[in-house]
């Protein structure tokens, strides 16, 4: 190796050198190790003896020039840090910036624009009913007759007059139909509310996403094809979705879906009860009798329906163990979103 | 409902595990989990046998014991037990298996001798209290087994059942799922009467008098039967699905029960008064003790079952305490009957009292076949356990026999609406194997005649799902092409709601959502005097109401807030307030409203700034900005006389609909709380904004050319407006008068003199076309000042 190369190779050593360096102790050990007096600069002189005469001028140069290049540098990089040094002195930046309040959407409410965000992306409206319903609209009109015992699967709140409060979002499907004809295609997000103790698990009150879909020659393909999507784009590509048989009475054949857990990737942990799986909501194909008290022919139109639980999915996604912190309103809760 | 392993394997082949098993039972909508009833040990511990045991070499009370377990080679174990010796078969816990939570066996040395495992003691298996030794096991146990399968323990399906399958609440509805899903056979026992006694005419009359309550009703008698304990194995079978041995007669029934699904009835017949029963309706404020020993007072709605002089049982609900079977009962009568589900559910309401029994009924139970079935398989068990004889005959009131259903399924129809094609032979298997009978066979369709049993298939549709959920749910295949057709409205709401949530998270405030149920105390303190709409069956009575504001709600949550000494609240909601409208068919109107509170400083504490208290001109600020948003004009605020001289209202009107309050409550409002800052508040229909907001606004030109600011700062009464001023300012300012803003206001009675306040105006003149002069401009502020001079007597100062 020449010991031009040998020049070459020190002075690109050095700029990665002093690069890298992020304090400014470290720049005395640079100056030390390249400039010092048993430095590698100066290694390079006591070589001098070695060159050709004939090189000794040219040799001389560089060498001259390398030392004075490493000066210059290491001098600019000194004056760098006393720079920044300088500044910080004036300003404490270790103090805080102006305190605004973090502002923040409720978990639930975030929840069900995502995911009415994503009905709309497979082509679903978005439609809406009212908190009190008749009778009609909540029961009658899908296939709970009067006196049936499938009315005790939903515990019911009266109000004063004929009104209940709605204990499903499902009275949207007949409020709809009855005004529009085919095709359908909503999802009607909103509060519903159930007679049942207040617990760590249940409340008075929660969220339901409905879903409706009516037009000719739907079939649970279809269905089983739109749950499938929502779920992958909600909880992620890689979940796995499993239909069990159930009963509504507004829909027939009726499914609960379980989705792997999203939690342990289906291997099973405290959350999904070691089962691999989460249930997360009911579906199924609309029901005749549903088609005939909104006044459309079961034989030319058919059609599925589906209703999720926002709370349920929220905790299930953020962990949460106790459903009242949802309307209990802390902020030091709500500012975690 | 529980239904155990052992007792279908009466009828049925089942040759899967019972977690597969219970996972297709589950897809195929019955929900079930398995239990394992009766006592276990953990994993791991299987049988050993102890081939030579050595004293320890350093502990006295030690053993070195050799032990097979069915393994390549013998396990070096260390054991302490006084009782251990060779040749003995014993439970061992090998290596990795966990008796307790904290409990885990590991390899390890035991005064310098290694131990791989461990003998054990009752007490540590979990089986008994027992510490003296370690279990001896009898010598037929096979080394290397799983103790576990020594143990006597039975398997069970706890089955969550939908209440359209009445049917599945017993054995034989189980089977028969299990026999379509398996398609494997199944038989149940057939019944020989042994009838030897006296005719049972003789014994009792029985008279209906609401056939429409009680369609069915038939009874037979065993007469000199023993009512003792239950055989072993009939108390094991009531035992393992959860029931209670009571005796022979009572275990013999709830065995019937859980098998063929129909409730039946026993009474000691020489209890019944004139042996006679009549079936009636209770009359109004009847009185009836009921086998708990309560007395109930009914109503005429009650079917009750009576003897001559009184009644005996609340017909399908709950039986009475006097004609309950005893320890010397003699003759027992045995009802088995069918009662009209309707009848019976509104009789289980009205007493608020819900059975295994009425919740049958209900649901529907088989008036035909599984009824009569029932009644012979009691009567033959009760003879067989309990001696006696069964009395000749049958008493069988059933005038109107209802008939089974024809249902007809086109073959086609399940691929239209499942997706996915299935054989004419599997859906025939299907519907053979769940116990149905195919009446008709076409090429294109099927008819099939649908047993009692299955109250739920009236339908087409109830065929293909039976057929769906049999062959598997699971199977449908998922589209990966959806069709969305074009909808005829998009919806609007949805998206102004989310710029209304972005427009405040943005300001700084934590949305939050609230009960809609409320107090009533709390409902009628709304500020808006809605009259509140009431609940008739609340939770408690702080929730008996449904919300008349948000701004209740808020006040709610920022205590709560306070009290956990959280600083600086900044809430909104949106959400619905529910009032009372006697005239819509609900009873109810329902408004959709944002409510917006503030207590604290504007800024949170901070080292540069001095906390800065909000107030209502803040949040006027607030409300302004949203209704410009949405481009809602002509906003008038307007002060509310309040009797509260804690709070100061404000109510926002546009044109002359009031759409919104704003009220600035003073911390002494809230003593308790001890608030630092005063509570501002907003609440604003949102219908309203929604309906009137501009979407759309129209581009307006903006000036290329500098504007103008002039200052003029005034001296007048304290009585004028700002509003009035601003006004007098932009009538009188021409077309070059672009904005007007008040920026300072000052009130000094030593500087400006009685009554009297400062207000300093800034306007920016403009023009689109070109710079304005100076000279121009000051010929404008002279008219304008000579206006305010005029009209309100102002000096400039």
């Amino acid at each position: 190796m020449s010991i031009f190369d040998k020049i070459n190779d020190i002075s690109n050593e050095f700029q990665q050198e002093i690069k890298s360096i992020s304090e400014e102790s470290q720049i005395v050990d640079l100056k030390n190790k390249y400039l010092g007096r048993k430095g590698t600069v100066a290694d390079l002189f006591s070589m001098m003896g070695k060159v050709e005469p004939t090189d000794r001028k040219k040799v001389g140069q560089s060498l001259n020039s390398l030392k004075n290049n490493f000066a210059k540098k290491i001098n600019e990089i000194k004056q760098q840090f006393s720079k920044t040094e300088q500044k910080s002195k004036d300003i404490d930046l270790s103090l805080s910036g102006y305190s605004f309040n973090k502002g923040s959407q409720h978990p639930l409410t975030q929840a069900i624009d995502e995911m009415l965000d994503i009905f709309n992306h497979l082509g679903f409206d978005i439609a809406y009913g009212p908190e009190v319903e008749t009778d009609w609209f909540n029961f009658e009109s899908l296939n709970f007759p009067p006196n049936h015992p499938a009315r005790d699967m939903q515990d019911t709140f009266y109000t004063e007059g004929n009104g209940i409060l709605r204990t499903h979002t499902s009275p949207v499907q007949t409020r709809f139909m009855k005004k529009n004809k085919p095709p359908i295609r909503i999802v009607a997000p909103g509060r519903v509310y159930r007679n049942e103790a207040i617990s760590p698990r249940s409340y008075c009150l929660f969220n339901q996403i409905e879903g409706l879909y009516v037009d000719e020659n739907v079939t649970f393909s279809e269905l089983r094809g739109t749950l499938d999507m929502f779920c992958k784009m909600y909880f992620g590509s890689d979940v796995k979705l499993k239909f069990r048989t159930s009963y509504f009475p507004f829909t027939e054949p009726s499914a609960e879906v379980d989705v792997s857990c999203f939690l342990c990737g289906g291997k099973g942990c405290r959350v999904c009860k070691n089962t691999g799986w989460l249930e997360i909501l009911g579906c199924g194909m609309v029901d005749p009798n549903v088609f005939k008290s909104v006044g459309y022919d079961s034989e030319k139109y058919s059609g599925f329906a589906f209703g999720l639980g926002v709370e349920r999915m929220t905790m299930l996604k953020l962990g949460i163990k106790d459903i009242r912190i949802l309307y209990e309103n802390d902020i030091e809760f709500l500012k975690q979103f | 409902m529980k239904v155990s392993l052992n007792w279908l394997k009466q009828y049925i082949k089942i040759e899967e595990k019972p977690e597969v098993l219970a996972e297709k039972l589950t897809l195929a909508g019955l929900e079930a989990t398995v239990e394992v009833v009766g006592k276990t040990v953990p994993e791991k511990v299987v049988i050993g046998e102890v081939t030579a045991v050595e004293k320890h070499p350093n502990a006295d009370k030690l053993s070195v014991c050799k032990v097979d377990v069915g393994a390549e080679e013998e396990l070096t174990i260390v054991c302490g037990a006084p009782n251990v010796s060779a040749n003995q078969k014993v439970p061992v816990a090998l290596v990795g298996a966990k008796l307790a939570p904290d409990f885990k066996i590991k390899k390890a040395k035991l005064r310098g001798v290694k131990s791989n495992g461990m003998i054990c003691a009752e007490d540590e298996l979990g089986l008994g209290n027992m510490h003296d030794g370690i279990m001896v096991l009898d010598n037929d146990y096979e080394i290397g087994k799983s103790f576990n399968e020594y143990l006597d323990t039975e398997i069970i399906f706890d089955i969550e059942l939908t209440p359209n399958r009445p049917d599945c609440m017993s054995h034989f509805g189980v089977v028969r799922e299990i026999g379509a899903i398996t398609d494997f056979g199944y038989k149940f026992e057939k019944i020989d009467l042994d009838e030897t006694g006296d005719k049972i005419d003789d014994l009792v009359k029985i008279n209906i008098e609401d056939e429409y309550a009680c369609p069915r009703y038939s009874a037979r008698v065993i007469q000199n039967i023993e009512v003792k304990e239950s055989p072993k194995w009939l108390k094991e079978r009531v035992e393992s699905v959860g029931l209670r041995s009571v005796n022979n007669v009572v275990d013999a029934s709830n065995f019937v029960l859980m098998e063929t699904g129909h409730p039946l009835h026993t009474f000691d017949l020489d209890k019944i008064s004139g042996a006679e029963i009549n079936v009636r309706f209770a009359k109004k404020d009847e009185k009836f003790e009921t086998i708990d020993h309560i007395e109930r007072k009914l109503s005429d709605e009650i079917l009750l079952i009576c003897d001559s002089d009184k009644p005996i049982a609340m017909g399908g609900i709950m039986g009475g305490s006097f004609s309950e079977v005893d320890d010397n009962t003699k003759n027992v009568l045995v009802e088995c009957a069918y009662f009209n589900p309707a009848v019976i559910r509104k009789g289980s309401k009205l007493q608020q009292l819900s059975t295994d029994s009425s919740k049958r009924f209900e649901r529907g139970v088989d008036p035909n076949e599984t009824l009569l079935y029932a009644q012979n398989r009691l009567a033959d068990l009760i003879h067989k356990i309990a001696g006696g004889e069964i009395s000749k005959g049958i008493i069988d009131i059933y005038p109107k026999v209802i008939e089974s259903k024809s249902v007809k399924l086109r073959y086609s129809k399940v691929k239209e609406i499942t997706g996915i094609e299935i054989s004419k032979q599997e859906i025939e298997r299907i519907f053979i194997a769940l116990g149905f009978e195919i009446i008709e066979k076409k090429s294109d369709k099927i008819v099939v005649n649908i047993p009692t049993f299955r109250p739920d298939i009236e339908r087409e549709i109830d065929l293909v799902e039976e057929v769906i959920r049999i062959n598997s749910m699971d199977k449908i295949p998922t589209i990966r092409r959806l069709n969305i057709t074009l909808p005829e409205t998009v919806d609007k709401l949805h998206p102004f709601l989310k710029s209304v949530r972005n427009l405040f998270v943005g300001l700084g405030f934590n949305e939050s959502l609230s009960n809609s149920l409320v107090s009533e105390k709390m409902a009628n303190s709304n500020i808006w005097n809605y009259e509140p709409l009431k609940i008739k069956n609340p939770l408690s009575k702080e929730m008996n109401t449904l919300r008349t504001d948000i701004t209740q709600s808020l006040i709610a949550n920022m205590k709560i807030n306070v009290l956990r000494k959280r600083e600086n609240i900044r809430l909104f909601e949106i959400g619905k307030v529910i009032v009372k409208e006697e005239r819509s068919e609900t009873g109810a109107k329902e408004f959709l409203n944002l409510g917006f509170l503030i207590s604290g400083s504007v800024w949170g504490l901070n080292w540069n700034e001095k906390p800065k208290s909000v107030d209502l001109f803040y949040v006027k600020g607030i409300v302004s900005i949203l209704l410009e948003k949405y481009g809602i004009q002509n906003i008038k605020y307007k002060t509310e006389e309040s009797e509260d001289k804690n709070s100061e209202i404000v109510n926002v009107f546009v044109k002359k609909k009031q759409i919104g309050k704003i009220i600035q409550y003073k911390k002494e409002k809230f003593n308790k709380l001890q608030l630092e800052y005063p509570v501002v508040i907003a609440e604003l229909n949102l219908d309203f904004i929604f309906k009137n907001r501009k979407e759309i606004k129209k581009y307006k030109e903006i000036s290329l050319y500098p504007s103008i600011m002039r200052d003029i700062s005034i001296v007048i009464g304290k009585d004028k407006f700002a509003k009035d001023l601003l006004k007098e300012i932009k009538t009188n300012g021409g077309d070059y008068l672009k904005d007007v803003v008040i920026y300072d206001r000052f009130v000094d009675e030593n500087k400006l003199g009685k009554n009297k306040i400062s207000l300093s105006f800034r306007l920016e003149f403009g023009s689109d076309k070109r710079t304005l002069k100076d000279d121009e401009i000051e010929e404008i502020m002279k008219r304008i000042f000579n206006k305010l001079l005029t009209n309100y007597g102002a000096e400039l100062r």
